[in-house]
């Protein structure tokens, strides 16, 4: 009796012992971290570091410590797929001796790192854009979380003479998308760009003998021109799409300026005559849109409104280059070719333009090596880094990467050569204002002037009194 | 008295793993939610600044919240008092009748509940779709073929009951399930005096089913409401996002698009503990309003 009360008691108390042993490891395994299955060769390419090959690299140029250094590097997966990383990954340790680059590459990368990044834990550089719904890069930059990146644009390119901030492209790095605080610092590094605009089957207009609208004017008269074939001008795929549209037409509308001070939330700014145009611009094309589109602009149902343009059921539809990747698997109409072109001057004369959009790489605060960091984010704009990239199409704001372009992709980069502005940019990162989301206000009522729930009127007030709140929390 | 204290020792050491775990997981993690709501956090540094009942203060004031409350009711109500409904008449059927297939119907009506909400979105996207539809396919042969799609997930005042139908839809088998188990154990000797009695199947049910399963229903009850307000995130997440402009917003939606999408994390928590308190204190109140003395059969 006696012997079995010991025994019970022995098993409760083995219980609550190994309730604790899960807490002990705080899951510092790298290895453990979804690896996306990198190729056998990259995982490891010098891993096996005797103490004579640790010894040379203590005075290697990347001035690490005598011991092997572990880069923690997380990518976002995108459009491009996670090849290329795991090339650029080799390439840095093929090129700086003693490092090794811990890769985690997601569709997801924010669900992935952000539970340890809780518990205090960084990874070095983090290549992940702002705009995405987790919004984990604007999240650290409100919070002032980032490295400043200015002493990375001084650095030379590892390997090349020349400095980082010569290498890239004019006009990148003086913007609120690489300087958030518009302080004129830069916090985010530009990677891979992409022209936005509006994407349309050439083909339909060489069937039709349409001419390809150059103004908003002949945009309208085509409009009713393809109503009576049944045809709708314009749909969209979700209204996330109308930040860039926004921004284009914005731009189109007042300057460079204007357009600043409408990310700066000047005050009144949204309620000027330059951005009413805007605002009756978009109701208007309203007007023209696929009467379907509403229904279809959630994440589940996006692709159908897409599809309208494939299936000639709509002719423009708002979108980034990643566009055709994305629906290169759908059914199409016969004699469907891809076109692009930039979106239309909105005063009259203007030149058209096409917002820049720009994933970003960015270093934590927090991480640990920082130095490593930046120059692994100095080696993303080596001639070496870009031509791997380029592979994958990934381009990078580097003169001359985008020769390397074959095909449909070379025609959609080369839509400013063609004249249009390139719109660069976003909103000014300010302290988080509670119950004030300036893109849900701004693109998410699209829905509703399409719809004819919200008048114009009521857009606008809401826009500028979101604009008025984000102000007060602009330092 | 040596063995009395061995005895409470014992069962100390025998009920602590549980405890543990429910301090951990359940106690710890609300208490926090709490605190943090007293909070202007962004979720990653450590800057966290003590704001006092400020995010509850903004909170009231905030349009787009109360927006997503009523939503939230909304679902509440017509989810509870449809599926309740539903499933209590499929139960009383597929329990009290002999019809060919019982086991049949069962089957089919659980299956909604094995599939994930995911899965279900996606089958509810298909049936909306305003082109190509079931629902629109099926509509077009009265409303005629050419006639203007109806837009169930684009129509603001439509687009919330489109929500209503598919959770309905996905809850209707779990419930019957509940139903039906509980009145498998009403005697059969009382439905057989009921008919020497000359009682209806009607009378029956409302006489004798209803009341002798009555606590169940009254457990479904809280049941409703918990799973309400926790599964429609998951159905807007797949089905709308909260669209079309904010149309579908509800509790959970937009506590997650304030804690993360914009990165205020102490304000998404005073989201948090609304909902907790509301939770709490609507189950209170359906609990208080349907109690009855239970019947003992």
């Amino acid at each position: 009796m006696k012997l079995k009360k010991v025994i019970s008691l022995g098993m409760a108390a083995l219980m609550t012992a190994t309730l604790f042993a899960g807490c002990g490891d705080s899951g510092k395994k790298p290895e453990d971290t979804p690896n996306d299955n990198p190729p056998a060769d990259t995982q490891q390419p010098a891993d096996t570091p005797d103490e004579s090959n640790e010894a040379d690299n203590t005075d290697d140029a990347a001035g690490a410590g005598g011991e092997e250094q572990v880069l923690r590097v997380a990518a976002f997966e995108g459009g491009y797929g996670s090849d290329m990383w795991h090339e650029i990954a080799a390439a840095f340790e093929a090129s700086h001796p003693g490092v090794k680059v811990e890769l985690t590459v997601d569709k997801k990368i924010e669900d992935v790192i952000s539970p340890s990044m809780k518990a205090g834990d960084y990874p070095d550089v983090v290549h992940l854009a702002t705009g995405r719904e987790a919004a984990l890069t604007e999240t650290l930059t409100k919070e002032k979380a980032l490295l400043p990146l200015t002493d990375v644009l001084e650095m030379n390119v590892p390997g090349e003479s020349v400095k980082v901030k010569d290498k890239i492209v004019p006009g990148f790095l003086d913007t609120l998308a690489t300087n958030p605080y518009g302080d004129g610092v830069t916090y985010y590094a530009p990677m891979f760009y992409s022209p936005c605009g509006l994407f349309y089957n050439a083909g339909l207009f060489k069937e039709k003998g349409w001419t390809v609208p150059t103004t908003w004017e002949e945009m309208w008269a085509l409009g009713e021109t393809a109503k009576a074939e049944g045809i709708a001008l314009f749909t969209y795929p979700t209204t996330g799409y109308f930040d860039a549209f926004t921004y284009a037409t914005l731009s189109s509308a007042g300057g460079s300026d204007f357009f600043n001070s409408c990310m700066t939330y000047e005050d009144g700014i949204w309620e000027s005559e330059n951005a009413t145009k805007v605002f009756n611009l978009i109701e208007k094309l309203g007007t023209y849109t696929e009467s379907t589109t509403v229904a279809n602009a959630n994440n589940d149902n996006f692709t159908k409104n897409q599809q309208l343009i494939l299936d000639n059921k709509a002719i423009f539809c708002p979108n980034g280059t990643w566009l055709p990747g994305e629906m290169a698997e759908a059914p199409r109409a016969d004699g469907f070719e891809w076109g692009f072109m930039a979106i239309p001057a909105v005063n009259e004369g203007g030149a058209g333009c096409s917002f820049c959009w720009f994933e970003q790489m960015w270093i934590p605060a927090a991480a640990e090596n920082q130095d490593m960091a930046k120059e692994f984010v100095a080696y993303m704009y080596s001639d070496e880094a870009a031509q791997i990239f380029a592979k994958s199409a990934a381009i990078q704001p580097i003169a001359g990467v985008s020769n390397y372009l074959e095909g449909d992709n070379k025609m959609f980069y080369s839509i400013y050569d063609n004249g249009a502005t390139a719109v660069m940019g976003g909103f000014a990162a300010t302290a988080p204002v509670e119950g004030v989301n300036m893109l849900d206000t701004l693109c998410g009522t699209v829905n509703s002037i399409v719809s004819g729930d919200k008048t114009v009127a009521e857009w606008q007030a809401a826009v500028e009194e979101a604009s008025d709140k984000l102000r007060d929390a602009m330092e | 008295m040596k063995k009395s204290r061995a005895r409470s020792v014992f069962i100390g050491v025998c009920v602590a793993p549980a405890v543990i775990l429910f301090i951990i997981f359940m106690l710890i993690p609300t208490f926090n939610v709490f605190k943090m709501s007293l909070y202007k956090w962004g979720g990653y540094s450590n800057n966290k600044e003590f704001v006092g009942f400020n995010n509850f203060k903004i909170l009231i004031e905030d349009a787009n919240f109360f927006r997503s409350f009523q939503n939230t009711v909304l679902l509440i109500v017509c989810v509870t008092i449809v599926t309740m409904a539903l499933s209590l008449i499929f139960a009383a059927i597929l329990s009290r009748e002999k019809i060919r297939g019982q086991n049949f119907f069962r089957i089919v009506f659980y299956i909604p509940n094995i599939l994930s909400v995911v899965v279900i979105s996606a089958i509810f996207s298909a049936i909306y779709d305003p082109n190509n539809g079931l629902l629109n396919s099926i509509l077009g042969i009265f409303r005629g073929a050419d006639s203007d799609p109806i837009l169930w997930l684009g129509d603001q005042k439509l687009v919330i009951y489109s929500l209503v139908i598919a959770m309905i839809w996905q809850a209707i088998g779990y419930y019957m399930v509940m139903y039906m188990a509980s009145m498998a154990s009403v005697p059969e000797s009382l439905y057989e005096s009921a008919n020497l009695e000359g009682a209806g199947r009607i009378q029956q049910f409302f006489s004798i089913t209803l009341p002798l399963i009555w606590t169940n229903v009254r457990t479904t009850l809280t049941f409703f409401v918990i799973s309400s307000i926790n599964l429609s995130f998951l159905f807007v997440k797949a089905l709308t996002g909260g669209g079309p402009d904010g149309a579908t917003e509800v509790f959970l939606s937009y506590m997650y698009k304030q804690a993360y999408t914009n990165s205020s994390y102490g304000y998404g928590m005073a989201i948090g503990v609304v909902v907790f308190l509301f939770s709490f204190g609507l189950s209170a109140v359906v609990n208080y309003a349907t109690k009855r003395e239970p019947l003992e059969f």
